[in-house]
């Protein structure tokens, strides 16, 4: 076997089992939820469920609802993060230091025991109230904004964390170079570090998107019964209705959702890869 | 970027652990008795306080006797009970044996059971002497197909300090609910019985008492003006009209006094009362009409195999010994499955504030299609 041969298996053996991984416990369930969203209650081929998610008000909802609260999420989340990031590669202070270690608490708090601990802090008689006031306390719990709070405290961890590996690859050469030359803390920002980070912001927002939109425990703890994310509607559509068809298709949707942001991810990764060769 | 190396290796480290889990899962044989033991299978659902029932009888029934092993699969309610029925059927479709020896569940499963062929196995004292403990006309009702082991019903819980005039009848509490705006709480009935039990009522105490038994979809036209009352009533709700989600998202209210009444099932609030986790003002009482509610039932499921029927049998008849059933009263604040005069009468005087009965809803599917319309016409509105 010749050496070029032997390298190829290798590395054909090594991407294997996360291959057969992916293959077992994601295609095949897509593929299934695929397959059952496109049967009615008697089993038969038919749209009946995508009809039913793209004409019943209800849904049409529950969509716009979730669209604004994954973008308003992303969007404040990134915002968030990305401050935190820079604040903590270009500051040396012992304050940074701090923040530093802290900031990754968070993660490591289990999912519902965060959102009951929210809950009792922000409810209308909750910790929050307590020392405000009742009267001046703004509605938090069961209420969009609680639910974009939440995902804000949740994500900012791992998001930070990208973004921090990405302005600590940014070498301190260039930062010097370009304030030798007299470039102004504004344009070092504009010309050099988001440049140099912005990919990674890419990558950020794809966790994000997919991450929020797909949430199930917040919103079912903390939104309005009303419209619903449709990470909980789906739950209600599969084990209170009974209808695996429409909450198939809802999965669908979800997916094709997901991979459009997806797809656009690896898209800009490819045109940079081919600048970067040519 | 070395903080980041670290978490991929414990993701790495994980995903491998995961990957164990899910191929030691996979050759796990059914009902394996090498030595000589019958195991079975007892498929059960609900909130918390059933599944904290069985770790405690299941051990007390194997202490009693070395040939049956017992084990418990617990599937949390709003998590898809109905798919037990869904395999049980699938399975008698199918010829297979679907590894469900006993099987908790309602009136209209056994009406389901029926529909398809039969899937449980007729139940007789001789396999289970214990059966006399029961009321006769509780065993007639489920055709001699099921043991209702257990009951509870949905009440009124409300806090003594706050509230001076406790209704007495179900259009009192509508009309307390609107004097008393901001006060009144009920869960999202797609998450916990005692919202159902609300809604359920709300709409059919607009109707002839009849109504609860027809199982026909023509009677979805006559729920209009009960769901006129629940839309009507939503703005004098907690929060302009938010239903907190399962039993428990109510409990949480009333403790912390955000609101004064709500519906709660008669056996968790007493369980809360007792431990503490409600305030000691909280009072339990039922309305008239009443709230809905009911005996949970216990079939044994027909899989052609003998030894697992007797097994079954077997287990049935500890459940409905007083030894078993007085853990339905301690633990659980349930309504015992067997006479009251079996009981000692301490335990008698306990449950006379809520053992004022309850209605029986006989709808079957009706139940979903009365959430979905909740959720489009009063939660959406």
């Amino acid at each position: 076997m010749s050496r070029l041969l032997k390298g190829k298996v290798l590395g054909i053996g090594l991407v294997m089992p996360s291959f057969l991984t992916l293959l077992v416990l994601v295609a095949y369930p897509v593929m299934m939820s695929v397959r059952t969203s496109l049967q009615n209650r008697a089993g038969e081929w038919s749209w009946d469920n995508y009809r039913y998610i793209f004409t019943e008000p209800l849904i049409s909802q529950n969509i716009r609802h979730t669209m604004f609260v994954t973008i308003i999420s992303c969007f404040f989340v990134l915002i968030i993060a990305y401050g935190i990031a820079l604040y903590l590669r270009f500051s040396t202070r012992f304050f940074s230091k701090l923040i530093n270690k802290l900031y990754l608490i968070p993660m490591f708090i289990p999912g519902v025991i965060a959102v009951y601990g929210f809950i009792n802090f922000y409810r209308n008689n909750g910790w929050v109230a307590r020392l405000i006031g009742t009267d001046n306390m703004l509605p938090i719990i069961y209420h969009v904004r609680g639910l974009i709070m939440i995902n804000v405290w949740f994500n900012i961890p791992f998001t930070t964390m990208l973004l921090l590996s990405a302005l600590q690859g940014i070498p301190n050469s260039i930062i010097e170079g370009a304030r030798d030359v007299g470039a102004t803390k504004w344009q070092l920002f504009i010309r050099f570090i988001l440049p140099l980070s912005y990919k990674t912001m890419l990558v950020a927002i794809t966790f994000l998107f997919m991450g929020i939109i797909g949430s199930f425990t917040a919103p079912f703890l903390i939104d309005r019964n009303a419209p619903q994310m449709l990470g909980v509607s789906m739950q209600q559509h599969f084990s209170v209705f009974n209808e695996i068809g429409q909450s198939s298709s809802l999965a669908v949707f979800m997916f094709l959702l997901s991979s459009a942001v997806g797809c656009f991810y690896i898209w800009s990764n490819m045109k940079h890869s081919k600048k970067e060769l040519s | 970027m070395q903080q980041f190396r670290q978490v991929k290796k414990i993701g790495v480290v994980i995903g491998l652990i995961l990957m164990g889990l899910i191929l030691g899962a996979c050759g796990e044989g059914e009902g394996a008795n090498a030595d000589g033991r019958t195991t079975i299978s007892i498929y059960s659902t609900g909130s918390q306080n059933v599944e904290a029932y069985w770790e405690t009888v299941i051990p007390m029934f194997e202490e009693t006797q070395d040939e049956i092993e017992v084990n418990l699969v617990f599937i949390p309610s709003g998590t898809g009970g109905q798919s037990t029925m869904d395999r049980l059927i699938a399975a008698k479709q199918s010829n297979n044996d679907s590894g469900i020896d006993i099987y908790e569940g309602t009136l209209s499963d056994i009406i389901r059971s029926e529909n398809e062929g039969g899937l449980f196995y007729q139940l007789d004292e001789e396999g289970i002497p214990n059966l006399s403990n029961i009321d006769e006309s509780n065993l007639t009702g489920a055709n001699n197909m099921a043991v209702p082991y257990r009951a509870s019903s949905v009440v009124l819980a409300y806090n003594e300090d706050a509230v001076a005039d406790v209704p007495d009848t179900a259009e009192e509490l509508y009309q307390w609910i609107k004097d008393n705006p901001g006060r009144f709480a009920y869960n999202d009935p797609s998450t916990g019985g005692a919202g159902s039990s609300f809604v359920l009522t709300a709409v059919y105490n607009q109707l002839p008492d009849e109504a609860m038994n027809i199982q026909d979809e023509s009677i979805m036209d006559d729920w209009a003006p009960g769901f006129a009352l629940l839309r009507d009533l939503a703005s004098s709700l907690y929060n302009d009209g938010i239903y907190p989600q399962k039993n428990q998202g109510t409990l949480d209210l009333l403790a912390s006094s955000e609101v004064d009444m709500i519906p709660a099932w008669s056996d968790m609030a007493l369980e809360q009362i007792n431990t503490n986790m409600l305030p000691s003002s909280t009072k339990l009482k039922q309305i008239n009409p009443a709230f809905t509610g009911g005996p949970s039932y216990l079939m044994i499921a027909d899989n052609g195999v003998d030894e697992r029927k007797q097994a079954s049998e077997a287990f049935l008849d500890f459940v409905l010994t007083v030894e078993a059933q007085e853990v339905v009263i301690d633990q659980m604040y349930g309504y015992p499955g067997i006479r009251w005069d079996l009981l000692s009468e301490e335990d008698q005087e306990r449950f006379s504030d809520v053992s004022d009965g309850y209605r029986i809803f006989n709808g079957g599917e009706l139940s979903e299609e009365l959430v979905k319309r909740w959720q489009r016409e009063v939660a959406a509105q």
